[in-house]
């Protein structure tokens, strides 16, 4: 198979210990990455309708680990790789999410000459799988359980790399050779014991911090999965990559770099360390994990996450410098209202409340509260979670399980207390960034998609208006609607053209139809593409044309993104989504509900003027979501009483051979 | 090939089935790699070569361990992605965390002075390329894949490259020879690792370097340092008096 495609995907059952093969070709329709993941889980995991898919820790739970067409081709910044499958991260219910991870694991997995590796079942003792090309071997981790992920890594390597001295050697893998070292992606020993808030860790600090599927690994007893690969990536047009990347590396890069900073393999953006951490890599929420103004302690408390393999994001500890003084928040915030709200401000909450603490309503042993803020602290949190010990056992469980078993989940949530958007993820950028918001509710939690930020910010130049309408000529197929980017939030405006009209559905409709295609499945990193107002959609075609062969227009990928969008949709219908669970936590309805903004502000239209503003006194109306949940739901071709998406929808999409499913079980969409 | 390697090939009728049979040299291309000869056991004799008009120099300090230049070298001359047949090597100490600046090996050809893989070349493949620069070059219709060139090279790990599709050995031309790259290349063209380095950590330089270091060219490339600046800084639009508000 060509088109930067290999052709094939591991499949791995760990029950049976049956290893074998799917053809890429079967979910070409999908692109790649997450968009075949997801049609796999439904061919897997759904179709076969043996498993109510609620126990994310059943075996029956399938995790397609899968990479896009663009990687390993030379084409920057789309070398992910995403894992999907039920989540035990969401919260009331473990829903159909997914995570994904840069560093080199899935160019190496094209390189060993899999599309992806799927993997199903449970290993009756702990396993890691050990990829070398085209050989596949389950191994025995009776050694590497109870390690954390630096050593199971680095003891991996030492039993697949061979004899090579490290950087002076070629390593020969029968007849074929290379110069690098094996590629890990691994739990932890919080991922061993099933903590919600694991992350999957490759290299020294490259993290899936969403979704918690490395506690699935956890309960499948799948300690790693070890690749090297020797091989090649067949694409179609060579020099139109290097052409493309050129073209690209005439924009200034925003990263200027300096000795010591480093990438995802490969990339133009250096927005990673070689320097002060050891071997760098980790992004700025783990650096940041512990809020110190002490680099030092700082950079020892990310080793220290990711060892243990926790989630910097599920037990994220804000920075000082994402708060501010919102107009009308609770007092209990006291003039500083984190952005990034999560397990560590709730923590924080409970403990300057007088209820968590030695021998307080909430026992805080074995923490050492006294050192709250200390490198001493975090190492305690991580040994009481990974041990689940005392608190920590209930910490494993994450910030709103663990608020529902000190019985203070619902007057927590009323009070505003804990501030996590919905489906008990972390707050991320929600407001005045509403798409954002509005894609936490639809989907599963953070989209941890920063797209439209920068380019609704206050231009650099001209007006705003003329900035916004370059912004919608980029937004195909929802061209020239420039009142897709008003964030007018009150009176008759927000309803007529701002964030509860249906100019904002297409704008949410986009942001997730691009996401699905271009950033999940094709694998770009989000922070890299899309580049609106200056490089996108042209980049994207321009590389994805040089690499695949394939002719489509901007407009064809975003209908794959929209219909990988919809069978996401669909999975989770028929775990049982319906309208009425598609909610923010109340805080977003309250005073206060806004965080710090970035780039200006947002765009207001109000009185036939456009201007900026950082709206800080945002938050949202209840009947103005639902209203927006009609303008959405009817835009995606999805039924207004439950948000089913329809048969008509399903047709037009392609993914008409999933109707049935859905119609048997009584959930598909009427018109 | 091009027509300036045919002139410059000093072709022998070996083939690399006649040159094994020989026994000219106890190797074979299932023993490359790993078990590479020790220099001073290369068979160096007193030749005198036209020193190579283009030299590759590096700055390890400034590079991402991003793996472009590997893609750039084997898109362009083998019109496939693959770092294996990348004739540059960019080695990250991952995962054994070795500490910033020894994380990364930048492996890049010396275009040496004395060039061992062209003295020892049994059939002349590997060369001196006396109309493009004299930059050292194999012609892949020549090369008997005997990997004597692979032997005789000094570094660690050797500079040229199995190609085992091909059964032949590869190395740095350049970009002299790039079926796959409309650019001109050579000393005085492109090189696609040098042109796609978004770290600018690598450079084409004209004069022989210094040869002190054995192991390549590790200059100082690095650009003046910028002022201090707030992690955020790179978020703020250029001038935002709201955004000062809000802070």
């Amino acid at each position: 198979m060509t088109g930067g495609y290999t052709g094939k995907i591991l499949r791995i059952d760990l029950t049976s210990k049956s290893i074998s093969s799917i053809d890429t070709a079967e979910y070409e329709e999908f692109g790649g990455g997450y968009g075949m993941g997801t049609a796999i889980f439904w061919d897997l995991a759904v179709a076969p309708g043996e498993w109510d898919m609620k126990d994310p820790y059943d075996p029956r739970n399938v995790l397609p680990i899968m990479v896009g067409p663009l990687a390993a081709t030379g084409v920057p910044g789309s070398g992910r790789t995403s894992i999907c499958g039920i989540s035990p991260e969401t919260f009331p219910t473990c829903e159909f999410w997914r995570g994904n991870l840069g560093g080199r694991f899935g160019t190496m997995m094209k390189l060993a000459g899999w599309d992806g590796v799927v993997v199903e079942g449970k290993a009756d003792k702990p396993i890691w799988i050990n990829i070398i090309n085209d050989k596949v071997k389950i191994e025995d981790a009776k050694e590497l359980w109870g390690r954390d992920t630096w050593e199971t890594q680095n003891r991996i390597t030492s039993m697949v790399g061979g004899q090579t001295r490290f950087g002076e050697e070629w390593h020969e893998i029968e007849g074929t050779y290379t110069t690098t070292r094996p590629e890990i992606l691994c739990i932890g020993p919080i991922g061993e014991t099933k903590s919600r808030m694991a992350a999957l860790i490759t290299g020294s600090g490259v993290s899936a911090r969403i979704g918690g599927h490395a506690a699935v690994f956890g309960a499948k007893n799948l300690k790693a999965i070890s690749v090297i690969g020797t091989g090649k990536v067949q694409i179609s047009n060579p020099e139109w990559v290097l052409e493309a990347r050129l073209h690209q590396m005439q924009t200034p890069n925003a990263f200027p770099i300096q000795p010591g900073a480093a990438s995802c393999m490969p990339c133009l953006k250096a927005d990673r360390r070689r320097s002060n951490y050891y071997g760098g890599e980790t992004m700025c929420a783990c650096q940041g994990w512990l809020g110190s103004n002490k680099a030092s302690d700082s950079d020892r408390a990310a080793e220290a996450l990711i060892k243990y393999g926790l989630s910097s994001w599920s037990a994220h500890f804000h920075a000082e410098m994402f708060s501010q003084n919102i107009p009308g928040a609770p007092a209990f915030f006291r003039g500083k209202v984190p952005t990034d709200s999560g397990l560590g401000w709730y923590l924080q909450y409970l403990k300057q409340e007088g209820l968590l603490g030695p021998g307080k309503e909430i026992d805080s042993y074995p923490l050492p509260m006294d050192q709250w803020g200390e490198l001493s602290f975090r190492q305690a949190f991580l040994d009481a979670i990974a041990s689940r010990t005392g608190i920590g056992d209930v910490l494993a469980e994450g910030t709103c399980r663990a608020a529902e078993k000190w019985g203070r989940l619902e007057k927590d949530k009323e009070s505003g207390a804990l501030r996590l958007t919905a489906w008990g993820a972390t707050t991320h950028w929600t407001m005045p960034w509403v798409e954002w918001a509005y894609a936490y509710i639809l989907s599963a939690g953070d989209p941890a998609w920063h797209g439209f930020m920068a380019p609704v910010g206050k231009p650099r130049e001209g007006t705003l208006e003329q900035s916004l309408e370059k912004l919608s000529k980029c937004t195909i197929p929802y061209t020239d609607d420039i009142f897709m980017f008003n964030y007018a939030w009150k009176g008759e405006e927000a309803w007529k053209t701002g964030i509860y009209s249906p100019h904002k559905a297409k704008q949410v409709a986009w942001s997730r139809h691009y996401s699905s295609f271009w950033n999940e499945s094709m694998a770009f990193c989000e922070m890299f593409l899309p580049e609106l107002g200056s490089h996108s959609p042209e980049m994207e075609i321009m590389y994805y044309k040089a690499v695949t062969g394939k002719n489509d227009s901007f407009a064809d990928t975003m209908g794959i993104g929209q219909k990988i969008w919809t069978l996401e949709r669909a999975i989770r219908v028929m775990h049982g989504r319906s309208r009425d669970k598609e909610d923010f936590f109340p805080y977003m309805y309250m005073p206060g509900a806004s965080g710090i903004a970035i780039y200006g502000g947002v765009p207001i239209y109000e009185n036939g003027k456009w201007r900026n503003d950082l709206c800080r006194d945002m938050y949202l109306d209840r009947k103005g979501v639902d209203d927006f949940k009609n303008h959405f739901y009817a835009l995606e071709g999805w039924d207004k009483e439950h948000g089913w998406p329809t048969k008509k929808t399903m047709e037009k999409l392609g993914l008409k051979r999933m109707v049935k499913t859905l119609q048997n079980s009584g959930k598909l969409g009427t018109a | 090939m091009t027509e300036s390697k045919k002139a410059d090939s000093k072709k022998k009728s070996v083939s690399r089935r006649d040159f094994l049979k020989g026994g000219t040299a106890a190797i074979a291309a299932g023993a490359l790699g790993v078990y590479a000869l020790k220099p001073e056991t290369a068979s160096a004799t007193e030749t005198s070569y036209e020193p190579s008009t283009g030299y590759i120099v590096y700055d390890n300090r400034l590079c991402l361990g991003c793996q472009s230049c590997m893609y750039a070298c084997s898109l362009t001359h083998e019109g496939v992605a693959s770092p294996s047949l990348s004739r540059i090597q960019i080695i990250r100490d991952a995962p054994s965390f070795t500490k910033y600046p020894y994380d990364i090996t930048m492996s890049v050809c010396r275009q040496c002075v004395t060039p061992l893989c062209v003295q020892n070349c049994p059939t002349g493949a590997c060369h001196i390329d006396s109309t493009n620069g004299n930059v050292r070059v194999i012609d892949p219709d020549v090369c008997i894949g005997c990997g004597t060139c692979i032997e005789s090279c000094p570094q660690r790990p050797h500079r040229t490259v199995w190609n085992p599709d091909k059964e032949i050995a590869m190395k740095c031309d350049l970009c002299v020879d790039t079926p796959y790259w409309s650019k001109k290349g050579g000393p005085n063209g492109h090189q696609a690792c040098v042109d796609i380095c978004p770290a600018k950590a690598l450079k084409l330089v004209h004069e022989p370097p210094l040869q002190t270091d054995v192991n390549g060219y590790d200059v100082d490339l690095a650009p003046p340092p910028p002022p201090p600046r707030n992690f955020m800084d790179f978020l703020k639009p250029k001038s935002d008096d709201n955004q000062k508000e809000g802070e």
